[in-house]
């Protein structure tokens, strides 16, 4: 990634057309934008098809971006965003399916199957309950940032982390029951 | 769980690694929708935004206002449209079904409650929501209403306009209530652009294994094993389609097994670019590569792969083109994935084209007639202008249109150049010859004259892939399907010399097997390629052309003699023993093509033996060979592995990774994750 002055250098220059500019854009964001699509689905492959259509996306609205946020933050918000049109478009069984396959694949340890219940867990939770958990927890942003992304007020993301938390906890107590 | 705990889980950097293929792909996306959205800007087009139009599902995601407003407005706009609807329906209809309908409002008006954005997208998208949302077998009322009421949403429509709009008209009666309708609908200015919503909408795939979709594929029985005693000669025309790919590649994207009709091994096969040997010269346009390698789904068996590569033009070399498109527009080329596509696709072609080359658009339905004169590329501005003023609609009056489009080519025929009507459509053939007969032989007679037919399929659902075929075969062009932008990339970008500059002509191959040798043998593919053995030499028999870079590939399994063979013996019939030809017994057989070169009318013949020794060949061949023959096993299980044994989906992925070579582009990776989304659409129930 770029410094941030030479990165809003960057964001200008494509902004005013220039092709070059716009690719390493694109090319510095690529990873920071499939982590993001990763945490949201979970799937590989999933997340590669969720990352092209997000820079086809930001191909087209990098003219929007203002720089009233920061750019990082504008482009949590596109890449969640086309999470969830991408969800809707796709028939839910073929997901499930495929993701069972990957998680087969790879042999992991104990930990991780435990961190992976939880991850799973966090999937069937609302669109803005799993955003609110990945921009703060995940992303690692303030309740503030993550307000941004999400288009709401603070006190609304902390609500949501609140009830996502409570369904975290009853998930565990659960868990532990049945072993 | 605390914190700090959550914090671990979700901030996990387990992830694996994007693949490079898939960066490759969307960074090159992302730069094309760039460009796009660079030459929109500078033409501040109103009301076609072409690319944000091929997702359907665009959504800006700046500059939104305070949601409180739109919330109020649009959630009242919404309300009062359902309810008018509802109203309208039930006083139309007693016997409602209630129950359904509730719960389709409900899903409408949760879509409000989010912030709504710029307009035009947000509309499509609410329509999406709708359609969606609606039961599977809807009828037309109810796509009107969800279009009805999808506008009003988020243009900000005042309901009082719409409900006196619909007051004007009288629909006490129930028939024609959806005419009405739509037309006060479209007399509402600032509705009418948006004039694609009010398309019936789509039926909800299926999510099954689809035995009789509506598309339409010939049905064709597979290639049996045949005795070389009764029968040692196989003659067949080469294919360069991929047509069948796409569809597969689509099918199971949605998680669906294509139809085994819908499945050409021989175009799964030769989707995929080989690297053979080239040949020289023009003059002979191609070297086969022969290659025989141990079966790997029956032991004891020998595969001969027979690879062609035709001779690449330089850029220098290349003729000129004169290109005449006729293009569908009936209403049911609105949908995304359809008439946006066919424009986004034109674009691309034209990238490729050079200043000298000629360009004409043709539509038909509707709008019928000429759009586009003969243009110069040279005149860009022109041809874009044109193609961005075309929009999907109206009912198909059956136009002039194909006899138009020749008329067009043929005003501005060159000799030197190349001659081509490309037809794009997603399966409506109404192009003023309705008798199918008659239009294959109306293209026919027009190949005969110098211009030849490609064809196009775009969306699926509707799609005549017989046809397509037909018509491609008999117009001397190929016949692809394209679903994604990515395709198009391939078939006009990439492979744009190959698609419109033929380098040989009537192509055929004919192989006599050594009784000898060889027991049995069996053509995988190339069914509706089948020729008779007498048509080989017969040069007024058509048979598939092969443009500059193509490469074919066609694989026979044979099993030598002695090993286990599925015909036994006749009781009555003696079996001859074959005349000993000396010198011969290392032969399986005899390999012979028959070509013209584009403009000539007598065939040239290639021919060469089949050794039966010297199995293998260099390690890059070899993993070409073993490419084309993980591609043609998975193409023998989608039509049901009646040959394959216990080949499963996993041995064709194992076979694959290892001659997945550099691939360059990313097909081959596509080709792997296309075996596995099959293995697991092949878990799923079938009915």
């Amino acid at each position: 990634m770029t410094e941030p002055s030479e990165q809003s250098a960057l964001i200008k220059q494509a902004q005013s057309g220039d092709r070059a500019a716009f690719e390493s854009l694109v090319r510095g964001h690529y990873d920071v934008m499939y982590r993001m699509a990763f945490k949201w689905c979970g799937d590989k492959a999933d997340a590669e098809d969720i990352t092209q259509n997000a820079c086809i996306k930001l191909a087209r609205s990098i003219d929007t971006f203002r720089f009233q946020s920061e750019f990082l933050t504008w482009l949590y918000r596109l890449v969640i965003n086309t999470a969830k049109d991408w969800a809707k478009a796709r028939p839910r069984q073929a997901v499930e399916q495929t993701i069972e396959i990957e998680r087969a694949e790879a042999p992991v340890g104990e930990d991780k199957v435990y961190a992976r219940q939880i991850m799973a867990y966090v999937q069937t939770m609302s669109d803005r309950e799993k955003s609110a958990l990945f921009l703060v927890f995940g992303e690692g942003l303030s309740h503030r940032q993550a307000a941004t992304v999400m288009a709401c007020r603070e006190s609304t993301v902390s609500w949501y982390i609140h009830e996502a938390r409570k369904k975290l906890r009853s998930f565990q107590e659960l868990e532990r029951r049945h072993g | 769980m605390d914190k700090r705990q959550l914090r671990d889980i979700l901030g996990s950097d387990e992830i694996p690694p994007a693949g490079d293929n898939a960066r490759k792909k969307a960074v090159n996306l992302a730069l094309a929708a760039f460009d796009d959205a660079q030459r929109d800007k500078e033409k501040r087009r109103q009301g076609f935004r072409v690319w944000g139009r091929l997702t359907g599902r665009t959504n800006s995601t700046t500059g939104r206002r305070p949601m409180t407003r739109q919330y109020v407005f649009g959630g009242m706009a919404t309300a009062t449209a359902v309810v008018l609807g509802i109203g309208i329906y039930g006083t139309l209809n007693t016997n409602v079904m209630m129950a359904p309908e509730f719960g389709w409002i409900a899903e409408s008006l949760d879509s409000t409650a989010e912030p709504v954005g710029g307009t035009a997208t947000e509309e499509r998208e609410v329509a999406a929501k709708l359609k969606t949302a609606a039961p599977p077998r809807q009828d037309r009322r109810l796509a009107l209403r969800s279009a009805l009421t999808a506008p009003a949403v988020s243009s900000g429509v005042p309901a009082e306009r719409l409900r006196q709009s619909l007051k004007k008209e009288n629909f006490s009666r129930g028939t024609g209530l959806s005419d009405t309708v739509e037309r006060s609908f479209r007399s509402q200015p600032g509705v009418a652009a948006s004039s694609p919503v009010i398309q019936p909408a789509p039926e909800p795939p299926r999510m099954q294994f689809d035995a009789a979709g509506r598309d339409q594929f010939a049905n064709v029985e597979q290639n049996t094993v045949k005795h070389v005693a009764e029968d040692p000669v196989s003659t067949f025309s080469i294919d360069v389609d991929t047509a069948s790919y796409a569809f597969v590649r689509r099918m199971l994207s949605r998680g669906v097994l294509p139809q085994k009709n819908a499945v050409r091994i021989e175009e799964l096969i030769n989707y995929f670019d080989y690297d053979y040997p080239t040949a020289a010269t023009r003059e002979r346009p191609f070297e086969p590569t022969v290659t025989v390698t141990p079966s790997p789904w029956k032991t004891g068996n020998k595969l001969i792969h027979i690879g062609i590569r035709g001779y690449d033009l330089e850029p220098a070399q290349r003729p000129r083109s004169n290109l005449v498109f006729l293009l569908d527009v009936s209403g049911s080329m609105g949908a995304p994935d359809k008439l946006p596509l066919v424009i986004s696709s034109m674009k691309l072609l034209l990238e490729t084209l050079t200043p000298d080359d000629t360009v004409a658009i043709v539509v038909y339905a509707g709008a019928a007639g000429t759009v586009l004169e003969p243009t110069k590329v040279a005149e860009k501005h022109k041809i874009l202008a044109a193609l961005d003023r075309l929009h999907a609609g109206g009912s198909t009056a059956g136009a002039a249109g194909i006899r138009q489009a020749y008329a067009l080519a043929e005003g501005t025929f060159d000799k030197k150049a190349v001659n081509r009507v490309i037809l794009a459509t997603d399966g409506d053939f109404n192009v003023g010859i309705s008798n199918r007969g008659e239009l294959k032989g109306f293209v026919e007679r027009k190949r005969d004259s110098g211009v030849f037919l490609s064809v196009l399929g775009f969306g699926q659902g509707n799609l005549n892939d017989h046809l397509m075929q037909t018509l491609a075969q008999n117009g001397n062009g190929i016949a692809a399907h394209i679903d994604t932008l990515n395709e198009a990339r391939k078939v006009l970008v990439e492979e744009a010399s190959s698609t419109l500059f033929p380098i040989a002509k009537d192509v055929k191959i004919q192989v006599e097997f050594n009784p000898e040798t060889v027991a049995e043998y069996r053509l995988i593919g190339y069914e509706t390629r089948a020729l008779r053995r007498e048509d080989f030499n017969n040069d007024k028999v058509d048979a598939g052309d092969i443009g500059a870079g193509h490469t074919v590939t066609a694989i026979y399994e044979i099993t030598p003699v002695g090993g286990e063979r599925i015909i036994g013996d006749s009781r009555y019939r003696k079996a001859e023993t074959p005349k000993k030809a000396a010198g011969l017994a290392d032969e399986y057989g005899f390999l012979k093509i028959r070509y013209k070169l584009p403009d000539a009318d007598a065939s040239r013949l290639i021919s060469t033996p089949i050794k039966a020794s010297g199995e293998g060949a260099a390690a890059r061949q070899m993993r070409e060979v073993r490419w084309a023959t993980a591609v043609a096993a998975f193409g023998q299980l989608l039509k049901g592995g009646k040959y394959t044994g216990g080949l499963s989906y996993d041995d064709v992925i194992a076979m694959a990774r290892a001659a997945k070579g550099d691939d360059e582009f990313g097909y081959r990776a596509e080709f792997i994750n296309l075996v596995r989304l099959a293995r697991s659409a092949s878990a799923l129930p079938r009915n």
